[in-house]
């Protein structure tokens, strides 16, 4: 029992920063970015090739994640900014022209073959019955801390109720004197920044590798959908949800329905109970299970 | 004559001989897996067949001419393979080529070798379909009906009973699960976890739990190279690692893991030497100043060396002509992994295996 609850927490650390990043940009941006998920990518790689050559670990991850965030930045003001002029679809086709060119763009770099840090090869810790890797502990409080102090800058601060003002009407909020194009480099700054720090994370635990942002796609999107795309928060309550489906789908024992002891959903199914359970929670619920905007009167 | 007049003919000169130096030298084709997770494998292939190059043309060639090996990367898929094979066939009119390393890469590979009426040696893969590829394919290894019934045999000798079965899903894992459950059956053991697991994935932590649940006396694993170092690691994440693991053609198992984690691991793998393979082993050791890092390069440099002894009794680069050289010499033609005889369909009839363990960083033999 513990060792499914810790694999859920591994997971849902896994996917929360970046859903969290997803939905806070399409909450002011309104276009799904597909090329979100290169930014963990890319982090991954900068945080493994800094840490690689020298540089300390927690230094590396600091530094992947200014320049993802500079290069969330950049593109925004690049590439997806004059993309929007033309609508959200044209934007959203633009972040997936993106995505593959920054794959291959890595790929070409890089090499197929996975980057790792090089750690000390660490006995992992035993909690009863229970095993936890180090860096899956790492991961798991690094992300408890980064999203407590993301819960504080949203709810406490001013630029995070200039953030929840202008996701939530942003010609309004232009009216009231809020300085939107500021506050969107901040909120795309921030976003990226989260997303390296989650690729770098998840580094520690399965290797850069150039695949792992179309890993991520499909869960993450999931997980931002079901917390509401737009609902910061929602996104992470949407990947522990997610995780919780992956777990518990492959430690399900249906031995039973075979006449044998011990029989498993084989682990490539994982992608489809996620999606079963995100297509019958939209089903009842279209705008994500923690909608609560009135849409009609 | 102006020098005008001398142009055309200096010209046609230089250009037919420079035509004929081209075609002077005895081409060979090998398709190897040198990037992707079998890179460690493929580039000790390349340094066999580099070695067997080296040896044949110090002794004056091939029919009186130098041998060339062209050497495709296939890139670790079928796909990469088979654009590596056409280029091979039609750009440099290779006769034979080697390759691959992956059951489910040279089984396309031969058989796309075949139907060009081209003779494919197969110096890596052991997936027990591969007897099916063609008249003109011949492997220099033993399949998995061999090695399974090696392996079952001697992890049942070591008294477990109950096993936990990894291996990738494809040809090979497939082949080597269904002959190696048989023999385990046979023996009077049980299979109580199996998983096929998905090529390429970073992380095999949920298959893994799923086989722990079965609580097995051992874990029996067959992984290249890459994805072996997942396994191997998140097996020693999960406390799993302390259970016995057994790895069939282990020197592929733990070409990638770090020697910490490896430590303690038994397995089995291709004998890479037969008796006159000590020569092959100094002068690799002399070439490349370290030990042979596969049991696969002494294969690869047997294809070779048995391409261009049939060369030279058919006294022919054709095809077909080399088909039927390679078929009289079964039998009497001594490699470095030994003597190689072949079958009706031209497979490797005796493979001889070691029994190993990992330890100190290295396979050492296990009695």
């Amino acid at each position: 029992m513990l060792q499914f609850l810790l694999d859920t927490l591994a997971r849902t650390a896994d996917l929360a920063l970046i859903a969290l990043g997803l939905s806070l940009v399409y909450g002011l941006a309104k276009f799904p970015n597909v090329a979100h998920v290169q930014y963990a990518m890319l982090g991954a790689f900068v945080a493994v090739a800094l840490q690689r050559s020298g540089c300390p670990l927690p230094l590396a991850m600091v530094a992947s994640c200014l320049a993802m965030g500079c290069l969330a930045v950049l593109l925004h003001i690049g590439v997806f900014r004059r993309l929007l002029r033309s609508g959200p679809a044209i934007a959203m086709i633009g972040s997936l022209a993106l995505s593959m060119i920054i794959g291959a763009l890595v790929l070409g770099f890089a090499g197929s073959s996975p980057l790792s840090y090089r750690l000390p090869i660490e006995a992992p810790l035993s909690l009863g019955e229970a095993m936890l890797a180090r860096s899956q502990l790492l991961s798991m409080l690094t992300t408890l801390v980064l999203l407590v102090l993301f819960a504080i800058v949203l709810f406490k601060t001013r630029l995070g109720r200039s953030m929840r003002a202008l996701a939530c009407n942003a010609p309004l909020a232009a009216a009231a004197g809020l300085n939107a194009d500021g506050i969107t480099y901040w909120v795309n700054f921030m976003s990226g920044a989260l997303a390296g720090l989650g690729g770098s994370l998840l580094a520690m635990n399965t290797s850069a590798y150039t695949n792992l942002g179309s890993d991520l796609l499909l869960p993450i999107f999931a997980a931002a959908i079901l917390g509401g795309l737009g609902n910061p928060l929602g996104a992470v309550l949407g990947a522990l949800l997610i995780a919780l489906t992956e777990t518990l789908v492959t430690n399900l024992n249906i031995g039973w329905l075979y006449g044998q002891a011990m029989a498993f959903i084989p682990v490539g199914y994982i992608g489809a109970a996620s999606f079963l359970m995100l297509l019958l929670a939209l089903i009842f619920r279209p705008y994500g299970l923690f909608d609560r905007e009135v849409r009609r009167v | 004559m102006s020098p005008r007049h001398l142009v055309t003919p200096l010209f046609t000169g230089l250009a037919l001989t420079l035509l004929a130096f081209q075609a002077s030298a005895v081409t060979l084709g090998a398709v190897l897996p040198l990037t992707g997770s079998s890179a460690s494998i493929g580039d000790d292939q390349r340094r066999g067949i580099e070695l067997a190059i080296a040896d044949i043309n110090a002794k004056g060639g091939v029919l009186g001419e130098p041998l060339k090996v062209t050497i495709e990367d296939s890139g670790d898929g079928a796909t990469g393979a088979l654009d590596a094979a056409t280029k091979l066939n039609t750009v440099n009119k290779v006769p034979v080529v080697l390759g691959e390393y992956s059951s489910s890469v040279s089984i396309p590979l031969g058989q796309y070798l075949v139907k060009q009426g081209l003779v494919h040696l197969n110096i890596g893969s052991s997936s027990p379909a591969i007897r099916k590829i063609g008249a003109t394919s011949y492997s220099l290894i033993g399949l998995d009906d061999l090695s399974a019934q090696f392996a079952a045999k001697d992890v049942l000798g070591m008294g477990y009973r109950k096993i936990a079965f990894i291996a990738p899903n494809g040809a090979y894992g497939q082949g080597i699960y269904e002959q190696f459950k048989k023999y385990i059956e046979a023996g009077g053991g049980s299979v109580v976890a199996q998983v096929l697991y998905t090529p390429g994935q970073s992380s095999y932590r949920r298959e893994l739990q799923q086989m722990q649940r079965s609580q097995p006396d051992v874990f029996v694993y067959s992984a290249y190279g890459q994805e072996a170092a997942v396994i191997n690691r998140e097996s020693f994440d999960l406390g799993i690692a302390k259970t016995p693991w057994y790895g069939i053609y282990l020197s592929m198992c733990t070409t990638d893991t770090p020697a910490q984690i490896a430590n303690g691991q038994l397995g089995m793998e291709v004998a890479s030497l037969g008796p006159a393979g000590k020569a092959f082993a100094s002068e690799y050791q002399k070439k490349y100043g370290f030990a042979m890092k596969s049991s696969y390069s002494s294969y690869a440099y047997d294809g070779v060396m048995l391409a261009a002894a049939a060369i030279d009794q058919a006294k022919s680069a054709d095809p077909s002509k080399i088909a039927a050289a390679i078929k009289s010499l079964g039998g009497t033609f001594d490699g470095a992994t030994g003597t190689l005889a072949l079958d009706a369909d031209g497979q490797r009839t005796e493979q001889p295996y070691d029994k190993l363990v990992y330890k100190n960083g290295a396979l050492q033999p296990r009695s």
